[in-house]
């Protein structure tokens, strides 16, 4: 098999994997109160039913693994935006800057969350967007409902400027000084599905981030393949900027790239050009190592002196 | 070109529309509402810990600079002062308060205040619900005549268990959120 077909599929499983967390971690409030109020799984069943028992057993062994389980299953906890596993904090870099322009100090805990998500980017480059980001599977999927649909409908693939992503960074901070950082979960695609997850398995109320998921979903329906993520996401074209010398990047083997093929720059998402030896903005997402017909790209160190 | 759609939904709050009497209260540890809107990003940590579930996330009922903040409903649960929710909050909105009786009284949530002239005990049906659901019996609440709660302000935290009790519909007792109160008593003291 491919290199490439192993990250997509590993991609598109680590994306799961990031959603069944968020579920979980939602669901950690309704064990949480079960712990509080009952503490024991008969009780459990007596009152909620025996679904809701099979479920606190399953948490309470897992917890247990670890020590007192309502110890533990406090030391983690929330969503995209900030989130505790096991203790350890991650923070996303538009929230770090969005309370560093609205109160102009950040809290410990708070700042080494961002070591990971940063360090990542240095290291990786843009990887968030196609091994982490929980709404950037909803519009891969989007991107194979277009190819399917493509076949009887015309869908254009319309191309704006990369300072429209700068400026939703810019006019967020603004709104969010203004008037609070609610602003973030109509602005930002990954939020916006956080917080629909959470508050519909927390509460189980409907959230006003569905709506302005169904908009990003919406646009990159009708106006390009993975829109959103090139375009609007202000938090993919941050990482993009922290990343654009990555330690790890897409590599090409100049000799062996057929002169005509453009296969690589039609298919990536990020409408980054790897022949060109582009790698701002790739996030090493393995669409293109798939369908080189040479085999001359492959992941690696970043080339010290990039030949044109 | 892109920063006109952020700032875009906050021009929509300039619109004319009805009145937001808030009427529901933050978390244990929120200092005034000013800065507890600057500091709270809304990810939903201190929901996420409630083991009482008290703590819900606003919609757009509160306006757009309320969206995504927690918030107590205390008619329908009130706090338990269990203190998990100011452990875990990320940005220090609510300040980190340990589960002891020193830390429970240095709750500021709210105040309770009694409508003596539909509470049952007021009316001489002795029923007391309210003082027993208080976590500060004898502090933030005694009794009188016929179990009749009497609030002492100054110690109640306002965490909202007594509204919960309250078996009179509407509610006889209520807790009137921090932020209502300076803002009423600003207002009287400008009429008078």
């Amino acid at each position: 098999m491919k290199s490439g077909k192993t990250l997509l599929i590993l991609s598109i499983l680590s994306r799961f994997s990031v959603i069944g967390l968020l579920c979980a971690l939602a669901m950690l409030t309704e064990y949480q109160n079960l712990k509080k109020a009952y503490n024991h799984p008969r009780l459990v069943e007596l009152s909620s039913g025996r679904a809701m028992r099979v479920f606190y057993e399953t948490a309470d062994s897992f917890f247990s693994l670890f020590g007192d389980p309502a110890e533990t299953a406090r030391r983690s906890g929330g969503m995209t935006w900030s989130i505790r596993l096991m203790g350890a904090p991650f923070t996303d870099p538009v929230a770090a800057l969005s309370v560093l322009a609205k109160s102009r100090h950040w809290e410990l805990g708070f700042a080494l969350g961002l070591v990971a998500p940063i360090g990542m980017a240095l290291v990786f480059g843009r990887v968030f967007c196609s091994y982490i980001c929980p709404a950037s599977l909803l519009f891969f999927a989007i991107a194979r409902l277009r190819n399917v649909l493509g076949r009887y409908l015309y869908f254009p693939d319309f191309s704006i400027p990369g300072g429209f992503a700068w400026g939703i960074l810019f006019g967020g901070l603004v709104a969010a000084v203004w008037i609070g950082h609610g602003i973030w979960s109509l602005v930002l695609p990954y939020f916006a599905l956080g917080q629909t997850l959470f508050q519909g398995i927390a509460f189980g109320t409907l959230s006003i981030s569905l709506g302005s998921l169904i908009v990003f979903s919406i646009l990159d329906l009708c106006l390009g393949r993975q829109f959103t993520c090139r375009y609007v996401c202000p938090t993919g074209r941050l990482l993009g900027f922290i990343g654009r010398r990555s330690l790890i990047s897409i590599r090409r083997e100049a000799p062996l790239c057929l002169a005509s093929c453009q296969s690589c720059a039609d298919v990536c998402p990020m409408k980054v050009n790897p022949k060109m030896d582009e790698t701002v903005d790739c996030s090493l997402c393995g669409e293109c190592l798939v369908i080189c017909p040479t085999n001359c790209l492959s992941i690696g160190l970043r080339p010290k002196k990039i030949l044109s | 070109m892109g920063a006109v759609i952020p700032v875009f939904f906050p021009l929509l709050e300039l619109l004319p529309k009805g009145s937001r009497f808030k009427k529901f209260l933050r978390p244990p540890g929120a200092r005034s509402e000013e800065e507890f809107l600057r500091d709270c990003i809304g990810c939903g940590q201190c929901a996420n810990v409630c083991p009482n579930k008290c703590i819900t996330l606003y919609g757009l009922e509160g306006g757009l600079e309320n969206l995504a903040t927690p918030k107590i409903n205390a008619r329908a649960k009130g706090c338990i002062l269990c203190m998990a929710c100011t452990q875990v909050c990320p940005t220090r909105a609510l300040d980190k308060l340990e589960p002891t009786p020193e830390g429970r009284q240095a709750v500021a949530m709210g105040t309770a205040f009694v409508s003596e002239d539909i509470c049952y005990s007021f009316a001489g049906r002795t029923c007391g619900v309210c003082y027993h659901a208080c976590p500060l019996p004898g502090k933030a609440m005694t009794l009188g005549l016929f179990e009749q709660p009497h609030v002492h302000a100054e110690h109640c935290v306002g965490c909202g268990l007594c509204e919960q009790a309250c078996v009179h519909m509407p509610q006889a007792i209520r807790v009137v959120p921090k932020d209502n109160l300076s803002k009423t008593e600003a207002e009287k003291a400008a009429v008078s």
